[in-house]
């Protein structure tokens, strides 16, 4: 097992799945013996989008690019915290763009061998307007990927690793 | 968490009764209280007022994004109004406004709340959905259009 999975990469975006993710991705890391990378994208893409499509003024740009970056760092450091209590040690990594073509490039820089993401979206649209980012990278990825779910189970698994 | 999963028939009202721009926001504002998505109605409101009061967020073709960072909401809160008759709202195109998406997020969401408002700005893209999002005549019907059922 530790041969098949030698790098976990977890994908953090602020929400409560991505926290479960981490807390399953902490528990594959100390079970196998896996080095864990944890990535936070900044959505530059999105809000360069938003200026242009006029619905952020200049100053909400700069104002959210740091919002973002401040999240990254609070979210990157709990993941750290959760990850340090049960003795797993976790490469931080922070990237800027599309969040989609960050988490691939980020797989394949590492070398990853399993990304592990938060439950995709329960409700589908059938229509173009409406597509999930982690759903695009998990797609396109080239490698295996796991998503996490059962928030409650995931949380009493990470509970009881010692 | 993508925008879709916010879409639930509560969210949503047409018409909306309002007849100018102080009121829409009060009225999408009051929408979340109904609904139980937000307890604080006047520091969403403020949020909200905050932003429009330095450029209205309405756009091109009858379409509003009124935004804003606020405690008062834990997650993500979306509402739609819908106001067949057309509000003047200082939009870019001088035309009245039509289509009001409002959306509040806590200053520790702003990854999710940019992209749920990029959503909303790909949406805005589609005329031929705008327009029937316009034309329906319940908050189901704009379910079923925004689901593609």
């Amino acid at each position: 097992m530790s041969n098949l999975i030698r790098k976990i990469m977890v994908y953090i975006d602020g929400t409560e799945h991505s926290v479960t993710a981490a807390q399953y991705a902490i528990c594959l890391a100390s079970s196998t013996g896996a080095e864990l990378v944890a990535l936070y994208v900044i959505n530059t893409k999105a809000v360069e989008d938003l200026l242009k499509a006029r619905i952020f003024l200049q100053d909400e740009q700069v104002e959210y690019e740091h919002d973002m970056e401040a999240d990254a760092r609070r979210y990157l450091n709990y993941v750290n915290e959760l990850a340090l209590k049960k003795g797993v040690s976790v490469i931080k990594k922070s990237s800027k763009g599309s969040v989609n073509r960050e988490i691939v490039n980020a797989v394949k820089e590492d070398e990853i061998d399993l990304l592990v993401i938060g439950e995709l979206s329960r409700i589908r649209s059938r229509r173009d307007e409406f597509y999930d980012e982690t759903e695009r990278a998990m797609r396109t990825v080239p490698c295996s990927v796991l998503i996490v779910k059962d928030e409650e189970k995931v949380w009493d698994i990470y509970e009881s690793l010692v | 968490m993508t925008l879709i999963e916010l879409v639930e028939e509560n969210i949503i009202k047409i018409p909306l009764e309002s007849n100018d721009k102080p009121d829409v926001l009060r009225e999408l504002v009051q929408i979340l209280k109904d609904a139980g998505e937000i307890e604080d109605f006047d520091a969403t409101l403020k949020a909200v007022q905050q932003r429009e009061d330095k450029q209205s967020t309405a756009l091109e073709d009858g379409i509003v994004v009124p935004h804003g960072k606020t405690d008062a909401v834990t997650d993500l809160r979306l509402a739609i109004g819908i106001a067949p008759q057309g509000i003047d709202f200082d939009s870019m195109d001088g035309k009245p406004s039509t289509l009001f998406f409002l959306l509040v997020a806590p200053p520790d969401m702003s990854g999710p709340h940019v992209a749920a408002l990029a959503e909303i700005a790909k949406l805005a893209q589609s005329k031929a959905l705008c327009k029937a999002l316009t034309r329906a005549d319940n908050a189901r019907e704009v379910v079923e259009l925004l689901t593609g059922d």
